[in-house]
C-alpha cells in the first residue's frame, strides 16, 4: 500500500492534534511541536508511540526525540516507509 | 488559640447536580440521581437481567463547560472530574488566579481508585500491543495520587497536597486531614474533599463482590435493602484559616468544628459500629460539643445490608440518650455511592442545609428493621434549623469517620 | 506543648534483606539487590533488570490473617509491621487498641490484582473475576491488613503519594501524635514489584540498562524495585518511661506541590527546596545544622540534576560540607516504600553515627559529597529524608538525636 506525503501528513497532523487537543485544521504544515504547539515531553513521546503504531515503523525512542517539527516528523515516516516497504516508493506522488 | 477553619466556598460535580445549591435543591425535592448505566457495556455483567443496571452515572458531562479550552486530552476522566469541582469551588471562594499565584492553596483528595480504568487499560494495551506501544500519558495518570496532581498544575494549587485512601470515608477523612493541615499551621488554604469515575472495573469488582443492590434503586436504612448502587462525581470544600478568610473578606458557609476517625480491625458488626462510635466521640470532643448540641446528621449509609446497620448502631450509641432523635438523612438515596467522592457529597449537601433550614429526607425509605437502633431518619425532607451538624462514614473495611460542621457565627 | 516523638522500631523487607540488623549492615557493605527480573517474563523489554525481594515467605508475619488472602504489598507491609513491634520490643497484644494507629503509603496499592483482572478480561474470561478483587486491590487494604493483623482499632490511613508516599505517611502519623489522637503509630510504605510499574518506567525511557547509579555523571537511569519499611513512632515521654531503646525523634516534615507536570520536576526545584525548607522551619533548625541527607536519588538524569539544585539552593555554601547518599544505588526504586527504607536509615544513621555509601559511584558530580562507595563514620545530630514523586508531590522528614 503507497502511501504519498500528503497523506501522511494528514495522519501524522490528526495524530498530534488528538495529543495536543486541537483541530487539526489549525495546525500549520511547518508547525514546530515544542515552541508553537507547546508540547511537553510526555506528550512529544506519547505522539512517538501513536505515530509508530499507526504507521508500524518500529522506530526506537532515539529517532523520535529528535523530531521537532511536522515535516520532520513526515520525513521520518516516508524514509522508513520507504526502508521497509521498497516496492511503495515508485508509486509515491 | 487553636486556629479555627472555615468554610469558604465548595465545588460539586455530581449525578444530581453541578453546583452546590442546585445539589441542595435535588435533595430537597427527593430527585434520583440513578440512570441506566452508558459509560461501558453491560454485556455478560447482569445475568440474566436481573442484575444491576443502573448508577449515578455524570450524563452529560461537557468538560469544557468548567474549564475552557486548555488540552485535556492528557487528563482522565476522573481529573476531569475533580478539575470541574475544583473550578467551581475556586470561583465561589474568590481564590482567583492572581490570587493562586500570590498565596498558595492547597488539595487534600480523597479516592478510592482514582481512575483503575486508566490502570488497567495502560496494562491492557501493553499485553495486546507489546510493552513499546503502551501510552505514556496514561502511565502519568496510572498513580493513585494522580488526579490530585493534575488538578494542582491546572489550577496552581502549590500548597501541600496529598491523597488519603480509605474505601467509602475517603472523603470524610480528607476534609479531617485537610482541617489538621491547617490548624498545624502548615496551610492556610486548601480544597479538601474527594473524587471518584464510574467505571467497568469498579463496576465489576463490586458486582462481584455481592455489594451492589438488584436494578432496583437502592434503599438505605430500609428494611428491605440489599445493597448500593455506585455513583461518580467529584466534591470539594474550600477550607481555610478563620482569620485568614476575614482578612480577606470572603463569606464564611460554616465551621469546621471538630473531626475523629477509627478502625474496626475485627471485621464484625459490633466491630464496625464501635469504630464509628468513637469517631463521634472524638469529633464531638474535638468539637468541644456532646451529642445533645448536634441538630442533623448525615451518614454515609448506602443500602448495604449490614454497614448501614452498623453505622446505624454506631452513630445511635455515640448519640446517647440526649442526641436519640436528631433528623438523620441518608443521601446516597438519591446520589449512590461515589466511593471516595462520598465524603464530599455530603459536606457540600450539609452546607446547603446550614443555609437554609431544610434536610433531605432519605428517598424510598419506607420502614427500618424491627431493631433498629436509631430513630430519627427520615423519608421526607424536614425544616431544621441547624447550628451543628454531623457528617459520618463507615467504609465496607472498617474505616470510620465523623466530622462536626457548625454554622457560620 | 506539642510531644515530641520518637522512632523506636524499625521493620524493613528490601531487595537486600529483611530486618533491621541485615538491611543495615548489607547497606553500610554497599550490597547490591539488582538482578534479573523473576515475577514476569523481560523479553519484549529493552530492559531486565530489577530490584525485587526474592524468596519472602509471608506466613511467619502473617499469623492472624491468611497470607493466602493477602496481595503481595499486604504481605511485605505485614511483615514490616511485625518486625517493627518486635524490634520495638511491644507486644501488639498488650497496646491499647483505640489509641494505637496504621499510616501507610503507596504507589501502585496492589497492581498485581489488577494485572489478573486484566488477564482474565484479555482472556475473554470476565466470568472468572470473583470477589477477590476487591476484597485485595483497594490500596487502603494495605494499611487495613496491618490493623487487622495486629488489631489495631485508632487511625487507619493510607496516603498514596507515589514515591514520596513513605514520608507523606510519616508526615500524618507525626501529626497524628502530635494532636494526641494516638498514643503509638506505625507508618511506612509498601509496594510490590509488578509490570504495569516496569512497563510505565521502561515506557518513560527511565530505566537504566546495567547499573544504578546515583549522582554519577554517566547515570543512565533508575531500577525499579519493591519492598516496606515500617517506623514505630510514639511520644518520646512514653519512650522513656518504658525503657525502650530510642533511634531518634522524628522532629518534623515539610510538604509541597511543585504544580507543573505529572513526570518531570520543576526546572528550578522549586517544589524540592519549599519541602526541605519547610522542614527545616517545622523543626526549628537552620540548614547548617543536618549534618547528613538522605537523598530521593533515583539515579535519573533530571531527578539527580535537579535535586543537586535544590539542595544547593537551599543549604548554599554549607552544602558541600554535607553528606548527601543514595541507597537507591542498592535497592534500587522501591516506589512508596522508599522513603520509609530511607527514614530508617536516618534513624539509624542518628543513632549509631553512621551512615551508607552511594555505591556504583566512578565519576560523582562535582560540587556535594555523595559518600561514593564507602559507608564512613561521623556524628550526625539531624539527618533529612527527601523524596519526590509524580503529580509533583514532594516531602523532607526531619529525624535527630534526643535531646536536641
Amino acid at each position: 500500500m503507497s502511501q504519498d506525503a500528503t497523506e501522511i501528513r494528514a495522519r501524522v497532523k490528526q495524530i498530534i492534534a488528538n495529543v495536543a487537543g486541537l483541530d487539526p485544521a489549525r495546525i500549520g504544515d511547518e508547525a514546530k511541536l515544542r515552541d508553537e504547539l507547546k508540547l511537553d515531553s510526555l506528550s512529544l513521546l506519547e505522539i512517538g508511540v501513536d505515530v509508530d503504531l499507526a504507521f508500524k515503523l518500529e522506530l526506537p525512542d532515539e529517532q523520535y526525540k529528535e523530531i521537532d517539527s511536522i515535516p520532520d516528523m513526515v520525513a521520518l515516516v516516508q524514509s522508513r516507509l520507504a526502508d521497509t516497504q521498497p516496492q511503495a516508493q515508485h508509486q509515491a506522488v | 488559640m487553636r486556629r479555627s477553619v472555615v468554610v469558604t466556598g465548595a465545588g460539586v460535580l455530581s449525578p444530581l447536580a453541578d453546583s452546590p445549591a442546585g445539589l441542595h435543591a435535588a435533595l430537597c425535592a427527593g430527585e434520583s440521581g440513578f440512570k441506566e448505566i452508558e459509560l461501558f457495556p453491560l454485556d455478560g455483567l447482569s445475568g440474566n437481567g436481573s442484575g444491576p443496571r443502573r448508577a449515578g452515572e455524570i450524563r452529560p458531562f461537557e468538560p469544557r463547560d468548567y474549564l475552557g479550552e486548555r488540552n485535556l486530552r492528557p487528563i482522565d476522566r476522573t481529573s476531569r472530574l475533580l478539575l470541574a469541582a475544583a473550578q467551581r469551588a475556586l470561583d465561589e471562594s474568590g481564590w482567583t488566579p492572581e490570587l493562586r499565584a500570590e498565596r498558595e492553596v492547597g488539595l487534600m483528595l480523597g479516592t478510592v481508585f482514582c481512575s483503575v480504568k486508566t490502570i488497567a487499560e495502560f496494562d491492557r494495551r501493553g499485553l495486546q500491543l507489546g510493552p513499546s506501544h503502551v501510552s505514556p500519558l496514561d502511565f502519568a495518570n496510572s498513580v493513585i495520587n494522580a488526579a490530585a496532581g493534575q488538578a494542582a498544575i491546572w489550577h496552581g494549587l502549590r500548597g501541600v497536597n496529598s491523597t488519603i485512601s480509605a474505601g467509602e470515608a475517603s472523603g470524610l477523612l480528607a476534609i479531617a486531614g485537610g482541617t489538621s493541615q491547617i490548624r498545624g499551621g502548615h496551610a492556610d488554604a486548601l480544597l479538601a474533599g474527594g473524587a471518584e469515575e464510574l467505571c467497568f472495573e469498579s463496576f465489576l469488582g463490586h458486582l462481584r463482590a455481592g455489594r451492589l443492590c438488584g436494578p432496583d434503586d437502592p434503599l438505605p436504612f430500609d428494611a428491605r435493602r440489599g445493597g448500593f448502587a455506585l455513583a461518580e462525581g467529584a466534591a470539594l470544600l474550600l477550607l481555610e484559616e478563620a482569620a485568614e478568610a476575614a482578612a480577606r473578606g470572603a463569606r464564611v458557609f460554616a465551621e469546621v468544628l471538630g473531626h475523629g476517625s477509627a478502625f474496626d480491625p475485627l471485621e464484625t458488626a459490633d466491630g464496625a459500629a464501635q469504630a464509628v462510635a468513637r469517631a463521634v466521640r472524638i469529633a464531638l470532643d474535638d468539637a468541644g460539643i456532646t451529642s445533645g448540641d448536634l441538630d442533623a446528621v448525615s451518614v454515609s449509609a448506602s443500602g448495604s445490608v449490614a454497614v448501614d446497620r452498623a453505622e446505624a448502631a454506631g452513630l445511635a450509641a455515640a448519640l446517647g440518650a440526649s442526641g436519640a432523635g436528631v433528623p438523620v438523612t441518608a443521601i446516597k438515596s438519591m446520589l449512590g455511592e461515589a466511593l471516595g467522592a462520598s465524603g464530599g457529597f455530603q459536606a457540600v449537601a450539609m452546607l446547603g442545609t446550614l443555609g437554609d433550614g431544610f434536610l433531605p429526607g432519605i428517598r424510598g425509605l419506607e420502614r427500618t428493621e424491627e431493631d433498629f437502633p436509631l430513630t430519627g431518619a427520615g423519608a421526607g425532607t424536614r425544616r431544621v434549623a441547624v447550628r451543628r451538624a454531623l457528617l459520618t462514614a463507615l467504609s465496607a473495611d472498617g474505616h470510620a469517620c465523623a466530622v462536626v460542621l457548625g454554622a457560620p457565627q | 506543648m506539642e510531644p515530641r516523638i520518637a522512632v523506636t522500631g524499625l521493620g524493613l523487607v528490601t531487595p537486600i534483606g529483611v530486618g533491621r540488623e541485615d538491611v543495615w549492615n548489607g547497606l553500610l557493605a554497599g550490597r547490591s539487590g539488582f538482578a534479573p527480573v523473576e515475577s514476569f517474563d523481560t523479553h519484549r523489554f529493552n530492559v531486565h533488570l530489577g530490584a525485587e525481594v526474592r524468596g519472602f515467605e509471608p506466613a511467619p508475619y502473617a499469623r492472624r490473617l491468611d497470607p493466602a488472602r493477602l496481595g503481595r504489598a499486604s504481605q511485605l507491609a505485614i511483615a514490616a509491621a511485625r518486625l517493627a513491634l518486635e524490634d520495638a520490643g511491644i507486644d501488639s497484644g498488650a497496646v491499647a487498641p483505640e489509641r494505637a494507629g496504621v499510616a501507610m503509603g503507596t504507589t501502585s496499592g496492589e497492581p498485581r490484582e489488577v494485572e489478573r483482572l486484566d488477564d482474565r478480561i484479555q482472556a475473554g474470561e470476565v466470568d472468572r473475576v470473583g470477589p477477590e478483587f476487591l476484597s485485595l486491590y483497594p490500596c487502603h487494604m494495605i494499611a487495613a491488613h496491618v490493623a487487622r493483623e495486629l488489631g489495631f482499632a485508632g487511625v487507619n490511613t493510607m496516603i498514596p503519594t507515589a514515591c514520596a508516599a513513605g514520608n507523606y505517611a510519616l508526615a500524618h502519623a507525626l501529626d497524628m501524635l502530635r494532636a494526641g489522637r494516638a498514643d503509638l503509630m506505625l507508618a511506612g510504605g509498601a509496594d510490590a514489584f509488578s509490570r504495569i510499574t516496569y512497563t510505565g518506567f521502561a515506557r518513560l525511557g527511565a530505566i537504566a540498562p546495567e547499573r544504578c547509579q546515583p549522582f554519577d555523571r554517566n547515570r543512565k537511569g533508575m531500577i525499579p524495585g519493591e519492598g516496606a519499611a515500617v517506623l514505630v513512632l510514639e511520644p518520646l515521654e512514653r519512650a522513656l518511661d518504658r525503657g525502650a531503646r530510642i533511634y531518634a525523634e522524628l522532629a518534623g516534615y515539610g510538604l509541597s506541590c511543585d504544580a507543573h507536570h505529572m513526570t518531570a520536576a520543576h526546572p528550578e526545584a522549586d517544589g524540592a527546596a519549599r519541602a526541605m525548607e519547610r522542614a527545616l522551619a517545622d523543626v526549628g533548625a537552620a540548614p547548617s545544622e543536618v549534618s547528613y541527607v538522605s537523598a530521593h536519588g533515583t539515579g535519573t538524569p533530571t531527578n539527580d540534576r535537579l535535586e543537586i539544585l535544590a539542595v544547593k539552593r537551599v543549604f548554599g555554601e554549607a552544602a558541600s560540607g554535607i553528606p548527601m547518599s543514595s541507597i537507591k544505588s542498592m535497592i534500587g526504586h522501591t516506589m512508596g516504600a522508599a522513603s520509609a527504607i530511607e527514614a530508617a536509615v536516618c534513624a539509624l544513621a542518628v543513632a549509631e553515627d553512621r551512615i551508607p555509601p552511594t555505591m556504583n559511584m566512578d565519576d560523582p558530580e562535582e560540587g556535594l559529597d555523595f559518600v561514593p562507595n564507602v559507608a564512613r563514620e561521623l556524628p550526625v545530630r539531624m539527618a533529612m529524608n527527601n523524596a519526590y514523586a509524580f503529580g509533583g508531590n514532594n516531602a523532607s522528614v526531619i529525624l535527630r538525636k534526643v535531646g536536641l
